[in-house]
């Protein structure tokens, strides 16, 4: 089991040497096969170990290795730890299974690209990263990973190098997420100097000997991290942007996988945060803010992949209100099938995209239903699942997330309320782009520039690896049927219990308002987009504020990015010019002025040098006298 | 009777010496200052018959005044004699400070000896008959000194190869 | 009997002087060889006077050498003096400063 977790880990990063190693003599489409191959080998054993750890007994699920040890300061060390047990077997299945098959499909996505050796290379090392921060055993080599996941996400948003729109989206990625890495960082400064190791056994044992304003601010420095990689308010303005990179690295990155960084985080170091119930609030609280503004600022996109985006920013902001309020098995199972739907989307996005040469604006787009009835029914089996509605993944996950809430009291009532309201949303805006895209008429680009997928080795990818999805999607949620049947809950119980339970009643309740709400979103949806028998109304303020993403955007510009370039500024004007250059100028012309002048005792006169050498005679003589007498 | 004579030699050989000296570098004509050096070398040598160097006076006769001088005289008559007044040209700070360099040295020297000797320069030693003699000088140069005496022939060889060699007629290059 | 060697010494050191106001005072090169030759002869002296002084014969061996090396000074000295002019090069000490920095 600990060496199929190795192999799990490693097998990416040797596709990524590999890759990177063989440059021109692999052909593109081998690049991918090898960074298929290797996901996939990651995903066999993923389950093997999987099956070797369901042997044991659930209070014995938990082994650490340590691989060697390369940081050694004083008394702390720090080795390349691995942790396998219930919560990092889940995630390793997760991302290696959904990231195997947007591996694949992206072989035939990018098929063509004159790049594709470095993308899948990139993706490779971005699978490498995120299992390590998935089986880290240390919160060293959590951050480690976390920083990784950034890297690759920068590298890969900036994919199209030439396009100054993907190069700016990716700066505006990692500069928002080496904040939150900062605030992380400054917590594990705190928690090595209580506890004086970083390894999570140790830190769990004796985390709640810290008290005070320590362990507040260890737990907010760690929830600033996963704010940050999650893309949650206040610092989710970067996961838009992002959708500059392509199509699959936004299925993998920015919805399956490192955005739920953050929610796994809020569950693996649970011990940490729930020694401060007000930071786990307020986890909950600004997740429950994002579901609310993003569902808002869904309604108003024109382009496919940001209705996708803002639609992850909200389901995630739906993990952090349930692992917030501590209900974990739930978030991590919503989790779960979140990767399958919303990566399903992003990758039925990609086919239409790919059929209309490129567009991404859905105005341009309409009537596909009829042109790509496949992709047309998948599309609909991912949205059906968004929206919750059973018997799709969807609905088995959110609702007893929801219903959990209203066991934690007044607060958990006031999120629960925002959740249900988020439902409602979430089924306007994802069957707005259904019938926006799929329904209706074809529009007059889309008549014109339509390019069917054929039966080519690409489409083929594509498609099988959509098809399987699809089946995910639709059937991943028969895991669990809370409160009847709970393996997920009882496999992470011995690492993430739930502090909340709901009642079955509770549960019902919920689930009737949740899928209510659904199907009225998604009737509100057909009238006024597919029919357009209501119309509705626009005021103009609020459009633009929807429009303009409740300027957070303008905020920050006018907060952070404009004084930090007058500083830039004026520090070139003041600092770099005189002091740096100037001085370094002034040295040299100084020294070419001393060596002009010394250059003037060369006259060339032999008499001159004769005189020089009797003076300089007389004076030495002179000095061994006055030393003599 | 015998001092009196060794101090009126001395006396003549030493004025000798330095007037001669100082006409060297007064003359303006290169051939009179030659000359003047002939007869310096000449003063010396009697200085040296004074001070018991028999061999080195003689040598200094045949070797300095007899070759040396020859060849300057030689080059001078070859050159031709450009006369030029004795102190023209050059910086006048250059004069005076040479003034003060020489005298520097002077001073310098004699100071030194003063002080450095005070009364050890009074009594000089005994010497045997055959002091400076050529059987005396050569016995050391081929025992003591036999490096010295290598390394001179040395030196002789190469200044008569270099000399060959500067005076030959050079190719002139084509323009 | 007759001076002591303190004389002979402090005539060295006259004529040594004489010889360096001769170098550096003199533009000719001709004349500039014969002050160094005046020089070399004052070191001699010196030398030759140190030498009857403590009955070393040393002293008289190393003059004898430096009379071999100044006669090769000569020499190269001459045989320059004689390439200048052959080059029509004016026989100024002042005026040959090519090596001027």
């Amino acid at each position: 089991m600990i060496a199929a977790s190795w192999i799990t880990l490693f097998a990416p990063l040797g596709a990524t040497v590999l890759i990177t190693l063989g440059g021109t003599w692999i052909t593109r489409r081998q690049a991918g096969y090898i960074a298929t191959l290797a996901v996939l080998t990651s995903f066999v054993t993923a389950l093997v170990a999987f099956f070797e750890l369901l042997n044991e007994q659930p209070e014995e699920r938990s082994h650490t290795s340590v691989l060697w040890t390369w940081l050694t300061a004083g008394d702390f060390q720090v080795g390349l730890r691995i942790l396998v047990d219930p919560l990092s077997i889940f995630m390793m299945l997760v991302v290696s299974g959904v990231g195997f098959l947007i591996v694949a499909y992206s072989v035939g996505y990018m098929d063509g690209e004159d790049e594709e050796r470095r993308f899948f290379a990139y993706m490779s090392l971005f699978v490498f990263s995120m299992l390590l921060l998935v089986q880290s055993g240390d919160l060293l080599i959590l951050l480690g990973g976390w920083g990784l996941v950034g890297l690759c996400s920068y590298l890969l948003i900036g994919y199209y190098q030439e396009r100054p729109e993907a190069i700016a989206a990716a700066k505006k990625a990692f500069i928002m997420n080496a904040f939150g890495d900062a605030t992380m960082a400054l917590a594990l400064f705190l928690v090595l100097q209580r506890l004086g190791t970083l390894e999570y056994g140790g830190v769990f044992a004796g985390i709640d000997g810290i008290g005070g304003w320590a362990i507040t601010l260890i737990s907010l420095g760690l929830l600033g991290g996963a704010v940050a990689k999650s893309a949650q308010i206040p610092l989710q303005t970067w996961l838009p942007d992002a959708m500059e990179g392509p199509t699959p690295v936004s299925a993998l990155i920015h919805a399956a996988t490192m955005v739920t960084a953050g929610v796994y985080m809020l569950v693996r170091l649970n011990p940490i945060f729930e020694q401060t119930p007000g930071i786990q609030k307020l986890a909950a609280g600004l997740g429950a803010i994002t579901l609310l503004v993003a569902g808002l600022i869904a309604l108003v996109q024109v382009d496919i992949k940001r209705v996708i985006a803002y639609s992850t920013m909200a389901q995630i902001g739906y993990m952090f209100v349930g692992a917030g309020m501590t209900a974990y098995p739930n978030a991590m199972f919503h989790l779960m099938t979140h990767a399958f739907f919303k990566a399903l989307l992003f990758l039925g996005a990609g086919i239409v995209i790919h059929a209309l040469l490129g567009e991404q604006d859905m105005r341009r787009m309409g009537g596909l239903g009829r042109t790509l009835p496949r992709t047309y029914a998948v599309m609909l089996v991912g949205a059906l699942a968004l929206a919750g509605i059973p018997p799709l993944s969807g609905f088995f996950s959110k609702d007893p997330l929801l219903a959990s809430l209203l066991d934690a009291g007044g607060y958990g009532v006031l999120l629960w309320l925002a959740g249900l309201v988020g439902t409602f949303l979430t089924g306007l805006y994802a069957f707005r782009l259904i019938f926006i895209v799929f329904g209706g008429e074809p529009s007059p680009y889309a008549r014109e520039h339509l390019h069917r997928p054929g039966t080519t080795m690409p489409a083929l990818w594509m498609a099988w690896t959509v098809g399987v999805l699809a089946v995910l999607a639709a059937v991943g949620g028969w895991i669990q049927f809370s409160p009847f049947w709970t393996p997920i809950t009882d496999f992470l119980e011995p690492v993430a219990a739930p502090g909340i339970e709901p009642s079955g009643m509770q549960e019902l309740w919920t689930s009737v308002l949740a899928v209510a709400l659904g199907l009225a979103g998604i009737v509100l949806a057909w009238a006024v987009f597919s029919t357009g028998r209501v119309e509705v109304p626009r005021p103009a303020a609020l459009q633009r504020l929807l429009e303009e993403k409740f300027y957070f955007d303008t905020a920050y510009d006018y907060a952070f990015y404009r004084p930090a370039s007058w500083i830039a500024a004026a520090a070139i004007r003041f600092v770099e010019g005189p002091v740096i250059s100037g001085s370094i100028r002034e040295l040299s012309e100084g020294t070419r002025l001393l060596a002009t002048r010394v250059t003037e005792l060369q006259t060339g006169l032999l008499r001159n040098y004769a005189l020089a050498l009797g003076g300089g005679a007389a004076l030495l003589a002179l000095v061994f006298l006055a030393v003599r007498a | 009777m015998g001092n009196v004579l060794v101090w009126a030699i001395w006396v003549v050989a030493a004025v000798a010496c330095l007037g001669s000296g100082l006409a060297v570098i007064s003359f303006s004509n290169p051939f009179f200052s030659a000359l003047a050096l002939i007869a310096n070398l000449a003063a010396l040598a009697v200085l040296y018959l004074l001070l018991s160097a028999e061999f080195v006076a003689a040598a200094q006769v045949l070797v300095y005044a007899g070759a040396v001088m020859v060849m300057f005289l030689f080059v001078i008559a070859y050159v031709g004699s450009h006369a030029d007044s004795p102190l023209a040209g050059g910086p006048s700070s250059q004069r005076l400070a040479a003034i003060i360099a020489a005298g520097a040295i002077l001073v310098n020297v004699v100071v030194a000896l003063a002080l450095t000797t005070s009364g050890r320069l009074e009594s000089a030693a005994d010497t045997g008959p055959s002091f400076g003699s050529p059987s005396d000088v050569g016995e050391v140069f081929l025992t003591n000194h036999l490096l010295a005496f290598e390394i001179t022939s040395i030196v002789l060889l190469v200044a008569a190869v270099g000399g060959v060699i500067l005076g030959s007629e050079r190719e002139r290059r084509e323009p | 009997m007759g001076p002591d060697v303190s004389w002979y010494i402090v005539t060295s050191a006259f004529l040594f002087a004489v010889g360096a106001l001769g170098v550096l005072l003199r533009r000719n090169p001709l004349i500039v060889l014969l002050s160094l030759e005046i020089m070399l002869n004052a070191a001699n002296l010196a030398l030759i006077g140190f030498a009857r002084h403590l009955g070393e014969t040393s002293g008289q061996v190393f003059a004898l050498a430096v009379m071999a090396v100044a006669a090769s000074e000569v020499v190269v000295g001459l045989g320059l003096i004689v390439a200048l002019n052959r080059n029509r090069i004016p026989l100024d000490v002042d005026r040959l400063s090519t090596l001027r920095g």
